[in-house]
């Protein structure tokens, strides 16, 4: 199916709406005002940081495949009390480099890879990790992203959401990733988004598999998609861009 | 005389001498850049080494280890380099003075920081040739000289040191021992994380390579310290952030590591880097042109280690005074006349420099060179001040 601009506006409306049904419901005329509604919430955010809430990620390598089975753990690990508040801050996640264990004694991580290579602190007012956030630094992986080899990925089968989809049968979807113009770093961001609200909402759940393919843009897809990350492009501001889909069951 | 390897740098004793209970010490202090003066903050700093590396020499195998070489590779020594190359071609480096070689680090400081990859081509020669740029190389020849007018003991300025690691083997070994975080396969650069100790992650290579003046250093020291029982760091104040990182890091290897921040020497109330220049009145070249060269050189080096170690202490507080200086020589020279035909003798010299240890292996200069000061003090023996201050 085509990816087309219209279809990119009616995703990132619907993802405006789906975290803040309370902001007014009048449409999104174009990729300008998308971006100064998110203005509007950020400078709203700065004013009043009440509710405002950030998962915090600590990497130490950034491994596509695990990482992005690690990030469905963390997610299926929360509660809904913790994933409301969450989604309501648009998934809103602080990507810091460092090396979790150096630093499982000093905080409660809310899950850790198993093999230590990230960590993550379950959403939070910015207040409840001031000190892990002065002690690393942003993560920094400005290396372009190249192609891979299609690596597909199991989602770990427990977790205290395991509950909501009790009952649905584990599937297999394609996970695509468009890499044109994305630094490593960029693709932390865009999949985070994607994996977490899929989670959350169900879409991805214990069991699933998941293939990670890379493309240079997302312009189409060869099935229907089940979530779309769409966000203004970084490079035109002006426009909206596909930079991750996940497909419906294979 | 031959030294291992792993403990390549000037040892004051040979190894032959070493028994049992002689304990080693490694005297690590940060190096000066050879791109400028030496100002008196610099003096001080090398006078506190000296001091202790020769009182301390008595009682341990000390290494005085001080390569040029190792920190060549920083961006402010290769970007000065490849500056110099670019702006001002061939100048006759061999007959510049450091004030004039200064002048242009100034400019080469005002200048917009060089590429990372106009900094490779000089970074190599380093690494594979040993190769030190003409304006550097005269930067520290003059410094031999001022050494030598001095009686600091010159730890190898003009000699080739490479440090024991290269760039890789350095971040794998950090990484291994818990304490290295390596970002570059994802664009990002290393840290030193010592963030189990609760310090900040710290940065020591950019993610496309370029190392600061940590990472060279724990090239040189990573490979040495476990050789050793007692490690020495002398650091400015304003370094004791990344200080503290390598006394942790090097700790983990074995030795007691030690850290001494000596104070920086304001001029007129003022502590300003060598690299926004305004030291034309006080380099260690006018410095000495100012005390003669026709005076007693015991005077003059006893007189210089009194008035920059007892004088002004290990703080910073003090502005450099001319006049104090003077005075200084000045009760160099009364010393000197007091401890004429006097010899405390082996034992007693050796007590005398252990009472002045504290906690640990290394001689404290300050407690040393002030006792020499004391109303109170009995018997001064020549052989004392030759030993550590001549």
């Amino acid at each position: 199916m085509t990816l087309s601009p219209e279809l990119l506006l009616t995703v990132a409306t619907e993802r405006l709406r789906a975290a803040r049904p309370d902001l007014p419901a009048a449409g999104l005329s174009g990729p300008r005002s998308l971006l100064a509604v998110k203005d509007e919430i950020r400078s709203a955010a700065g004013a009043a940081p009440a509710g405002q809430v950030s998962a915090v990620a600590v990497v130490q390598e950034a491994d596509l495949p695990s990482w992005t089975r690690e990030t469905c753990a963390f997610v299926l690990s929360l509660t809904p009390e913790q994933t409301d508040a969450w989604r309501r801050s648009f998934t809103r996640t602080l990507y810091l480099a460092g090396r979790p264990d150096n630093l499982r004694e000093r905080f409660a991580f809310t899950h850790v890879a198993p093999d230590a290579t990230a960590a993550w602190a379950a959403p939070a007012p910015d207040a409840a990790t001031t000190g892990l956030r002065r002690l690393l630094r942003t993560y920094s992986g400005r290396r372009p992203l190249t192609a891979w080899h299609p690596t597909t990925v199991e989602v770990p089968g427990t977790g205290a959401r395991a509950g909501t989809s009790a009952g649905r049968r584990p599937v297999h979807r394609d996970l695509y990733l468009a890499t044109a113009q994305l630094t490593v770093a960029d693709a932390l961001v865009h999949l985070g988004h994607l994996l977490a609200e899929s989670v959350i909402d169900g879409t991805i759940g214990p069991g699933d598999r998941l293939t990670l393919r890379s493309v240079p843009r997302l312009t189409a897809l060869p099935a229907p998609y089940a979530a779309l990350r769409v966000d203004t492009d970084q490079h035109h501001p002006d426009r909206l861009r596909a930079y991750a889909a996940l497909t419906q069951e294979n | 005389m031959t030294l291992p390897d792993h403990r390549a740098g000037h040892r004051a004793d040979p190894p032959a001498g070493r028994t049992a209970e002689r304990p080693t010490v490694l005297l690590a202090p940060v190096t000066v850049t050879p791109a400028k003066p030496l100002t008196p903050s610099h003096l001080k700093g090398l006078l506190w080494t000296d001091v202790m590396f020769r009182a301390t020499a008595p009682l341990a195998d000390v290494t005085y280890r001080y390569s040029p070489t190792t920190y060549h590779l920083t961006e402010q020594t290769l970007g000065f380099w490849e500056f110099l190359d670019r702006t001002q071609g061939d100048l006759p480096y061999a007959s510049l003075s450091e004030e004039e070689i200064g002048d242009l680090y100034v400019l080469f400081r005002k200048d917009t920081p060089p590429p990372a990859e106009a900094l490779r081509p000089y970074a190599h020669e380093v690494e594979r040739n040993g190769w030190v740029h003409p304006a550097s190389e005269r930067v520290l020849r003059l410094w031999t000289a001022h050494y030598g007018a001095l009686g600091l003991h010159d730890p190898g300025l003009t000699r080739h040191q490479p440090p024991g690691l290269g760039t890789e083997e350095m971040v794998e070994r950090l990484v291994t021992l818990g304490m290295g975080l390596d970002q570059r396969a994802g664009g990002g650069p290393v840290y030193l994380d010592a963030t189990r100790y609760g310090l900040p992650l710290r940065q020591i290579m950019t993610a496309d390579g370029q190392p600061n003046y940590l990472a060279c250093a724990l090239r040189e020291l990573l490979p040495l310290a476990p050789a050793y029982d007692e490690v020495v760091l002398l650091h400015d104040p304003e370094l004791a952030a990344d200080y503290l990182l390598l006394q942790r890091v090097l700790g983990a290897l074995g030795p007691r590591v030690h850290r001494v921040p000596v104070g920086r020497v304001p001029i007129d109330g003022r502590i300003r880097s060598a690299r926004h220049g305004g030291w034309h009145d006080h380099t260690a070249g006018a410095l000495l042109r100012a005390l003669g060269t026709d005076g007693d050189p015991d005077v003059r080096r006893l007189g210089v280690r009194l008035y920059f170690i007892a004088g002004l202490g290990p703080g910073q507080a003090q502005s450099f005074r001319a006049d104090l200086l003077h005075k200084s020589l000045d009760r160099a020279e009364r010393l000197l006349r007091r401890a004429d035909g006097h010899r405390l003798g082996g034992p007693q010299l050796h007590e005398e420099l252990r009472r002045h240890r504290g906690a640990h292996t290394h001689v404290d200069p300050y407690r040393l060179t002030s006792s020499l000061l004391a109303r109170s003090r009995r018997a001064l023996g020549h052989d004392l001040l030759s030993t550590v201050y001549l």
